[in-house]
């Protein structure tokens, strides 16, 4: 079945992170001049202010900064997929992402619980990053 | 508390909140500022200020400042597009500078059919939001859940106050939930789960309806119809865009810089006699009192237990707040006139002759705070946080 949920629209500055998710690698924006990681996509190292970064991969590995178990869909297309878990992963490299959590019992998602990435190619074009236990 | 009554509240005005109102934002914007500008004694022609309600623009270039000065057929000397607590803080500025003499602040919601989505507002279509199901109650679930995580904070002490102040609107015939109560602790927490922990009265509703205020000098104030509402101060701080970064607790970062505005009107937290907490979700009544300074981070679910009550230190939005009075999507406005309208003593409640001003606080029928003074006008804790100062005359 064609997947039926919101897909992301990746930007101009943004496009790099969805096509490294295509080929399964995390990426994030990485400072040139200071080295620091950024996420969300932004223009400017937010330490710094250097405009010169690159994409760097990322290990895909982090801990659950916070977590929610959803019972009300977002919207219909959701609707298979509750109860399901969204979450804060904060990153190894330091960033904060917002993701979902899968490959358990939601009720099993806790606090400071180590995660790794998972993929999972929605369309041809767009693959999401999401979150399972890491072993 | 003598100093800085140079920035006043003057007219104030909502329209009738409703489910579906079957207007349009632009109707209710405009009944509202009309409503405002009758309460103050003053006319379109008397303000040169405009901030909230953002005017399609018929120039096609997006809302400017020059086509809302055109639609409106007015020169502005101040034009922008937020309403309460910021507002008020930019258009006192402004008119402490002498930019301006009088500003209106409007603003209103109205929502499209409900087909089974969440509301627009509450999911953006942001790139890296969107497709994981986020929204707005989940947002906040995560505030709250790292909150109970790092301070021990309880699902009853957020129940305690979302129960509470649905109680309030439960007694203001004006709210949408008017007689949707008395809620207990536990009615709260065994209502439907919307996103763990937040249950669904530790959210906010969904409606229609308009606001809108008028802010004047202290010189055009004493002219006025009614009463003049003083902006004492407040403070403001923007750290991110709320539903774009991840939410985390970094909002709490900002108390130095709110607790400074309590010095600069000349007042203490413990004078506060109402707290128009932005009540979005449970996260907002607890948060908020940390983030002001009330007390300590951390302390905010003790806190409002020993606190929020009709009769108690502070009392926390008596017209029922967003959870139950009004949330048209931009409710930031009745924080503000809720407080001009305890202070007045206009408050439409149960007391058999609240229409004449007499009421008998009596709990069960009565949700006028007794003798208020003093009062903080809260915005959201999402990212940009901000809150004013109010004091009757």
């Amino acid at each position: 079945m064609a997947y039926d949920k919101p897909l992301p629209r990746p930007t101009p500055l943004s496009q790099p992170f969805w096509d490294g998710a295509r080929e399964h690698k995390l990426l994030l924006q990485r400072c040139q001049s200071c080295g620091a990681y950024r996420f969300t996509p932004q223009a400017l190292c937010r330490e710094c202010y250097a405009e010169e970064y690159e994409w760097a991969e990322t290990s895909g590995r982090g801990k659950v900064y916070s977590y929610t178990i959803v019972y009300r869909p977002q919207t219909l297309t959701f609707m298979d997929d509750v109860p399901y878990v969204l979450a804060v992963i904060e990153l190894a490299e330091g960033p904060h992402m917002l993701s979902n959590v899968v490959g358990c019992a939601p009720s099993d998602v806790h606090i400071d619980m180590p995660v790794v990435v998972q993929f999972e190619d929605a369309t041809d074009e767009i693959t999401l990053y999401k979150f399972r236990p890491a072993e | 508390m003598a100093k800085r009554r140079d920035v006043a509240i003057v007219g104030v005005y909502a329209t009738k909140q409703e489910r579906f109102s079957q207007r349009s934002a632009l109707s209710l914007t405009m009944e509202a500022i009309h409503g405002a500008l009758d309460d103050a004694g003053l006319t379109m022609k008397d303000v040169d200020g405009y901030l909230g309600f953002t005017f399609p623009a018929g120039s096609g270039m997006g809302v400017t400042d020059g086509n809302v000065a055109y639609q409106l057929n007015n020169p502005f000397g101040l034009v922008d597009r937020y309403s309460g607590a910021m507002a008020l803080l930019q258009a006192a500025a402004a008119i402490r500078e002498g930019l301006v003499e009088t500003v209106i602040i409007a603003a209103a919601g109205s929502r499209a059919t409900a087909d089974g989505r969440t509301v627009a507002w509450t999911r953006p279509e942001y790139e890296f939001t969107e497709w994981t199901g986020s929204m707005t109650p989940a947002q906040f679930a995560l505030q709250m859940r790292r909150h109970m995580h790092e301070h021990g904070t309880t699902v009853e002490q957020m129940a305690y106050g979302c129960a509470t102040v649905r109680n309030n609107g439960h007694k203001n015939p004006d709210a949408i939930m008017f007689q949707r109560g008395p809620y207990t602790v536990e009615d709260v927490l065994s209502a439907r789960m919307v996103a763990d922990p937040l249950t669904l009265l530790m959210c906010s509703i969904v409606n229609d309806g308009g606001n809108c205020m008028v802010v004047t000098s202290g010189e055009r104030a004493r002219a006025c119809k009614r009463p003049p509402v003083w902006v004492l101060s407040g403070a403001m701080e923007s750290r991110y865009t709320a539903y774009f970064e991840a939410p985390s607790l970094e909002m709490l970062k900002g108390r130095e810089k709110m607790m400074k505005a309590f010095g600069r009107a000349g007042v203490r937290h413990e004078d506060v006699d109402i707290v128009m907490i932005y009540d979005h979700f449970a996260s907002g009544l607890i948060m908020s009192f940390e983030g002001l300074g009330f007390c300590e981070i951390g302390e905010g679910g003790p806190f409002i237990v020993e606190n929020i009550g009709l009769d108690d230190k502070h009392p926390v939005c008596p017209d029922g707040g967003n959870l139950s009075f009004s949330h048209p999507g931009n409710p930031y406005n009745f924080k503000a006139i809720e407080i001009v309208r305890q202070f007045r003593g206009d408050v439409n409640d149960l007391c058999p002759q609240s229409a004449e001003g007499v009421h008998t606080y009596d709990r069960s029928i009565c949700r006028k705070v007794r003798d208020p003074k003093l009062a903080a006008c809260c915005g959201p804790m999402t990212g940009r946080h901000s809150f004013a100062i109010l004091a009757k005359d």
